[in-house]
């Protein structure tokens, strides 16, 4: 949690932002990244990403407010986040990658900082727009996203050392990947449950013949 | 005295308790209905709302006052019971014909259902003495004339009111039809002009039309088939005989049509695949003029998924024009009568199929009688009468108010609703575009948003932020001036603190 508090590493986050080609190659060759910093990021985004559904205004949004619930958003945005980390470490060894996992999940949680930035004014400008001026909210999120998705690719690119062919070809296997992991978490949790099931009825039955 | 006291303490809260007891079951019995009424918000979620018209009375042939019928020797006819009854019309006078199909005749009663006026069993054609068979449509024209759909019959027969015969309209020919095609009206309507519009057994094409001279002239509102991609896909790869067992693309058929004032043609049909359009406006070219609405949907029910009898889409069997632009839809399928605004907003939902009083088994027409809405049930061989509550006038009156272009005098009636029904989403935004007109912009906000209306939210907002910035404008400026002065004098402290000031400038 060292570098979680470091001003440095801070700093160094916003500059990813700036030049993402450098500081990704720094954050692989020289430590500049933190982890801890990245997953409070994506957790920073969870909660900027909620508070637009239930915040907007009523003349962008159409979200019914009652079904926004920003803890399973959470819970939901982390668990992409992991399976996004583990699928691309679990490709990119096998494809000859160098980034440690600690690389993929610095340089996709740093990628949540234009979201970050952009979901925030949006969320507010929103407030002070009728409906003919929407697309001004429109293009304040479209700029963040993009530049989100860009900042992933560049991010992956450096990390593993890929030209960008190979790091479309990565993600690709990647979103294989997975779907593979949650199917073999599924089968996984309905194998526990059948065991789990199959001692609960032994004992069961061992309670009711003494 | 003290236990006295106490006794008659006793009495008292027995009394009170008694009063409020009985105070409560009157009140009980008074919202009483066999039916649920309902509405569906913005989020197509059902909200239950107070209903707007509850059951009246059932009217069965029977009980009709028949004093002064008398048939051809003279005596007093006695009334059976309706059988089958498949259609009503109610006529400019106000008074009510019922096509009896199962008994051959038409049965005339006046405006307050309780008299039968007259029985139509036959009429003098060209000397004979000629009958129905089976009538199942009958309309009364603006021009009080008598139309039948005479089924069995194969014909329309168009009479006086007193029962003359005035034409027949029978064995259409023209090109587009079939060598041997069997016409058999169902259901007829008249416009202005007296040309037929005509719902006939086994036709596909839409409504036939003829002239008032009773000419064929073509087939109206043809409902276009949709194919979806795969069906045309699956079509394509399956082999000549495969393809000639499959199902074919029929377009539904309609079930019932009305005709407004201005000669547009209201027809309701069964849309089976995904309940979005129950009824179709005609315009004199055949074209659907329909406004659905922000739901894209005049289809009645919106929760229709499931696997079960009761679940499916609303069948549509009749279609009432009603006054302003309003219009209520018959479903069969779970008994329940919809009633649309002339934008495609639902206003209110009511009825539903059982065997208390109120309810329907086989409801088959409907109509509007004076304020009453009144349905034809084939089966409990009745016609049910529905009188409006407050709250459905309320509405009714607010509505028209809105289609005559006067919404901003509805705003009354707007707020009488709410208090009856607080989250109605049509009277919020009509209080809300009361508002915008008078020009108080936050409140209009605040019910245009409870009204769920964006379009006019966005105004109001509009409206409201520039009166907000004209308003503050000394304001906000004064404020970035500071703001300003005051940075650029922090900027200078610090400036000079590094030792970097340049000497001279404020910035």
């Amino acid at each position: 949690m060292g570098n979680f508090f470091s001003k440095d590493k801070w700093k160094y986050a916003f500059y990813t932002v700036s030049h993402p080609v450098d500081a990704y190659y720094e954050i692989r060759h020289r430590n500049r990244g933190s982890v801890p910093i990245a997953v409070f990021l994506v957790m920073l985004f969870s909660f900027c990403f909620s508070m637009n559904r239930m915040m907007a205004s009523f003349v962008v949004n159409d979200i019914d407010p009652r079904s926004v619930d920003s803890f399973t958003e959470l819970g939901g945005v982390l668990l992409l986040y992991f399976l996004f980390c583990v699928g691309n470490w679990s490709i990119t060894c096998l494809m000859g990658g160098e980034g440690r996992l600690k690389d993929i999940a610095i340089a996709i949680g740093y990628a949540a900082i234009p979201l970050i930035l952009s979901f925030v004014p949006a969320t507010l400008i929103s407030q002070v727009i009728a409906a003919d001026e929407e697309t001004f909210y429109g293009l304040i999120l479209f700029i963040g996203i993009t530049w989100a998705v860009i900042m992933a690719l560049i991010g992956i690119m450096q990390v593993h050392n890929y030209t960008l062919g190979k790091t479309l070809l990565t993600l690709v296997l990647t979103f294989v990947a997975v779907l593979i992991i949650i199917f073999i978490g599924l089968l996984i949790a309905d194998l526990i449950n059948q065991v789990y099931g199959f001692f609960y009825s032994i004992y069961t039955e061992l309670i009711f013949r003494t | 005295m003290r236990i006295n006291r106490t006794k008659s303490k006793h009495l008292f809260a027995l009394l009170i308790t008694i009063a409020m007891m009985g105070s409560l079951s009157l009140e009980a019995k008074a919202y009483t209905l066999p039916y649920d009424t309902y509405n569906y918000d913005y989020r197509n979620d059902i909200v239950f709302t107070p209903a707007a018209y509850i059951p009246e009375k059932s009217i069965t042939a029977t009980g009709l006052n028949t004093s002064g019928l008398v048939d051809e020797n003279g005596e007093e006819i006695q009334l059976n019971a309706f059988s089958n009854p498949q259609d009503l019309c109610v006529a400019p006078d106000g008074s009510v014909y019922v096509a009896d199909t199962g008994n051959n005749r038409i049965v005339v009663l006046d405006h307050t259902l309780k008299k039968c006026l007259n029985i139509i069993t036959s009429f003098d054609h060209e000397g004979t003495v000629d009958t129905f068979n089976a009538p199942n449509g009958v309309c009364v024209s603006e021009n009080n004339q008598l139309y039948i759909a005479d089924t069995m019959n194969k014909r329309v027969v168009v009479l006086e009111l007193t029962g003359d015969l005035i034409k027949i309209v029978e064995n259409p020919q023209s090109e587009i039809l079939e060598d041997n095609f069997s016409f058999a009206p169902l259901k007829v309507t008249v416009d202005y002009a007296d040309r037929i519009y005509c719902i006939a057994q086994n036709v596909f094409e839409g409504l036939m039309v003829f002239e008032n001279t009773g000419e064929f002239t073509g087939y109206f509102g043809t409902i276009k088939v949709d194919i979806s991609l795969f069906e045309k896909f699956w079509r394509k790869i399956s082999t000549k005989e495969q393809r000639s067992r499959q199902a074919l693309f029929i377009p539904t058929t309609f079930t019932g049509i009305d005709v407004d004032s201005d000669g547009f043609i209201y027809a309701s049909n069964l849309d089976s695949l995904n309940g979005v359009q129950a009824v179709r406006r005609l315009n004199p070219k055949g074209e659907d003029v329909i406004k659905k609405g922000i739901k894209k949907n005049v289809g009645g029910d919106l929760w229709i998924i499931g696997n079960s009898k009761y679940s499916g889409p609303s069948e549509m069997t009749d279609v009432v024009y009603r006054d302003k632009g309003m219009y209520s839809l018959l479903d069969r399928k779970r008994g329940r009568v919809f009633t649309y605004d002339h934008e495609g907003n639902l206003l209110y939902i009511f009825g539903g199929l059982g065997t208390q009083a109120g309810t329907f088994k086989a409801p088959v027409a409907i109509e509007i009688l004076e304020d009453k809405i009144i349905v034809l049930d084939s089966l409990r061989a009745e016609i049910l009468t529905f009188s409006p509550t407050e709250y459905g006038n309320l509405i009714n009156d607010a509505v028209a108010l809105r289609f005559d272009g006067d919404e901003t005098l509805a705003e009354e009636k707007w707020l009488r609703v709410l208090e009856l029904d607080e989250n109605n989403e049509l009277a919020n935004s009509g209080i809300g575009k009361a508002l915008l007109t008078k020009g108080d912009y936050k409140n209009a906000m605040k019910y245009l948003k409870l009204g769920m209306n964006r379009e006019y939210y966005s105004i109001a907002f509009k409206r409201y932020r520039n009166e907000m910035l004209e308003g503050n404008m000394n304001l906000i400026l004064s404020v970035l001036l500071v703001l300003i002065v005051v940075y650029a004098v922090v900027k200078r402290r610090r400036d000079k603190k590094r030792g970097k000031v340049k000497e001279g400038g404020l910035l």
